[in-house]
């Protein structure tokens, strides 16, 4: 009785709350087909892809200039791959760690959680103050790059806390009963079955530095990362190229979040393929 | 062989083991029978190595292992959850210590498969290999734990409470399979179990873990008819435990013992002069099939049970709340020393 107006109205609820969410990029999707002579707004003079090939250089010259993100792109690529390995390296060494008590893990699990929590501002404004003190000179793989690893380590590092906290013990042991060593062990049993959560810390590491912004304003010295140079565009006037941008950055997202789903579903579909019959 | 002298460990305040001595004798199925907090998983995870004792020597013929690390030992171990490894086959599975462990890995695959082919067929599990260990039930899963065990060829196998997982009708097959395995393989095993019928049903030998201690080793029929102390006649699950003081006629001091079926019941005042005798209440009885249990509650408070068999009746009929005589023979009594 309760369900038949309660679901609907939840329904809704929930069909509004998404519209709410994707909206402005619903928006920005939409001006990124205007036509070269329309303007970052509605009402959309012509649908055309101009403004994604003005993005790639295969416009002809216009007023407007090119967007200058081909070089900050690639930094910002290899600047969330850096972090991404190093992160998930120090997550999976320090959850590991974390699996037993050990004297001061309760202030350790602080000062790591630390990192995530603190104001970016205050942390890039610190790391540009000590570097110009220490005489070293910021750039994107310096100085932000440490600071990208502070920022998405506590992530990975808590994704991976979890999963060991689920971990089942005895099968470490029954390894090492059959005459295994604890860093084959740790090889051939605990790692691929914490694999998932490997994943996942990765995504997250990936993901929160791609698109960091206020830590790597600070420190990212001359050459800017992407978010840096999309947003100095800002300063000088919008036009569609920008949203033509934002939508190969979102396509891209989408791309990384398809390959995580297809490894995950590889991965956690293993154990139960032969599930109640036999092998074809 | 393996011996333990005087082992210890603590938890905290809590005591799991206090001084164990032991030894398992070389082609031997040993149980091990002990309550749950009793400590025999602690003893097991010592010896297997995963924990270190506080104090004590752990030895095989005459070699220390403890301090060792576990994957050096060579020592079996067949968890009381199978802890299998969930991303690999079963195949994979039993192969996983010929292909891995640190000592003479098995590089030919060849004998990889042969071997593992062998054990798997040892254990009845033939053409289960290619399986996810999902896609097994629990007693196969039991299987393949045993058959990654036994293929690294340890010179012992300690068996957790291996059949606590699995439901009544499998456990009495696997107990079965599991001696059959056992002696045609020629190594020992340490079973460990919480239930008496387990640990006599299997065992070529018996020992009894209470309070951190080994009571008493011996033959199942030798430990189950002649318990040395109060511990181990109350892991029998077979004696009532009572003080002598609340019999008349002759049966010593003390805290004494009488089979659950060697006492027989008359009415109040009718017991034959000849044999000791108790006051009791009858409570209430139980039917288990070809036996019953009747319950009777003695004056101080302990409570007594008799097994009556139906094929050959000896009670006369109960009436609950009622007090009747409980005798025996003068020789059914076991008397022990010191506090029941």
């Amino acid at each position: 009785m309760e369900s038949r107006i309660l679901r609907p109205t939840l329904a809704i609820y929930s069909g509004i709350f998404l519209l709410f969410l994707y909206g402005p990029m619903i928006v920005l999707a939409i001006l990124s087909f205007q036509s070269a002579d329309g303007g970052p707004q509605f009402p959309i003079r012509e649908w055309s892809t101009y403004w994604y090939q003005h993005l790639l250089g295969l416009a002809e010259t216009s007023r407007v200039s090119q967007l200058p993100v081909g070089d900050s792109l690639i930094r910002s690529i290899i600047l969330a791959f850096m972090t991404t390995v190093v992160s998930t390296i120090l997550g999976v060494m320090s959850a590991e760690a974390f699996r037993t008590k050990f004297k001061g893990s309760g202030p350790a699990f602080y000062l790591i959680i630390l990192g995530m929590m603190v104001p970016g501002v205050l942390v890039g404004l610190g790391m540009a103050l000590l570097s110009n003190t220490l005489g070293i000179s910021r750039a994107w793989f310096g100085t932000s790059f440490v600071l990208h690893v502070v920022y998405t380590y506590p992530f990975a590092f808590l994704v991976l806390l979890a999963i060991f906290n689920r971990f089942d013990r005895t099968v470490e042991e029954a390894s090492m009963s059959l005459g295994v060593s604890p860093a084959q062990t740790f090889r051939r049993v605990t790692f691929p079955i914490i694999f998932p959560g490997v994943l996942s810390a990765m995504l997250f590491s990936f993901t929160l530095s791609y698109d960091e912004f206020s830590r790597t304003l600070f420190t990212a010295g001359r050459e800017l990362t992407l978010p840096l140079a999309i947003y100095g565009t800002f300063s000088v006037e919008i036009y569609p190229n920008l949203f033509a941008f934002g939508v190969l950055t979102t396509l891209f997202s989408f791309t990384l979040l398809v390959i995580y789903g297809l490894l995950m579903k590889r991965f956690t579909s293993k154990a139960s393929r032969f599930k109640g019959q036999e092998e074809g | 062989m393996l011996t333990l002298n005087r082992v210890s460990r603590r938890y905290g305040e809590t005591i799991a083991l206090d001084g164990v001595d032991f030894v398992v004798p070389e082609n031997t199925y040993m149980s091990l029978l002990g309550a749950s907090g009793s400590g025999k998983t602690t003893l097991l995870r010592l010896i297997a190595g995963f924990e270190e004792p506080d104090q004590g020597e752990i030895s095989i013929n005459g070699a220390r292992i403890d301090g060792q690390p576990s994957h050096l030992r060579d020592i079996g171990f067949v968890f009381q959850n199978f802890a299998l490894f969930p991303h690999l086959t079963v195949f994979e599975n039993v192969a996983f210590g010929l292909r891995h462990r640190v000592n003479a890995p098995v590089k030919n695959e060849k004998e990889i498969k042969e071997r593992t082919d062998n054990a798997l067929e040892l254990v009845g599990l033939e053409g289960f290999g290619h399986r996810a260990v999902s896609a097994i039930s629990g007693g196969q899963r039991q299987r393949v734990a045993l058959a990654r065990t036994l293929v690294t060829e340890p010179r012992i196998v300690l068996l957790d409470e291996p059949l606590g997982a699995l439901d009544a009708n499998l456990r009495s097959r696997m107990c079965d399979e599991l001696k059959a395995i056992r002696e045609r393989l020629k190594v020992s095993f340490l079973h460990v179990t919480g239930s008496e019928t387990e640990a006599l049903m299997m065992g070529d030998k018996v020992a009894v873990l209470a309070d951190g201690k080994i009571v008493q080793t011996g033959a199942p029929d030798t430990l189950f008819a002649e318990p040395l102390n109060a511990a181990s006649a109350r892991h029998m699950n077979a004696w009532n435990i009572f003080d002598a003081s609340l019999c008349a006629g002759p049966v010593g001091q003390g805290a004494i013992a009488v089979r659950f079926d060697q006492i027989d019941i008359s009415a109040t005042g009718q017991a034959p002069e000849t044999r000791p005798h108790l006051k009791a209440k009858y409570l209430t009885g139980e039917f288990n099939g070809p036996t019953a249990l009747s319950f009777f509650r003695a004056e101080d408070g302990t409570l007594l049970q008799i097994i009556d068999h139906l094929s050959q009746p000896r009670l006369p009929d109960l009436v609950e709340g009622e007090s009747y005589d409980l005798h025996f023979a003068p020789d059914a009594v076991r008397q022990f020393h010191g506090a029941a």
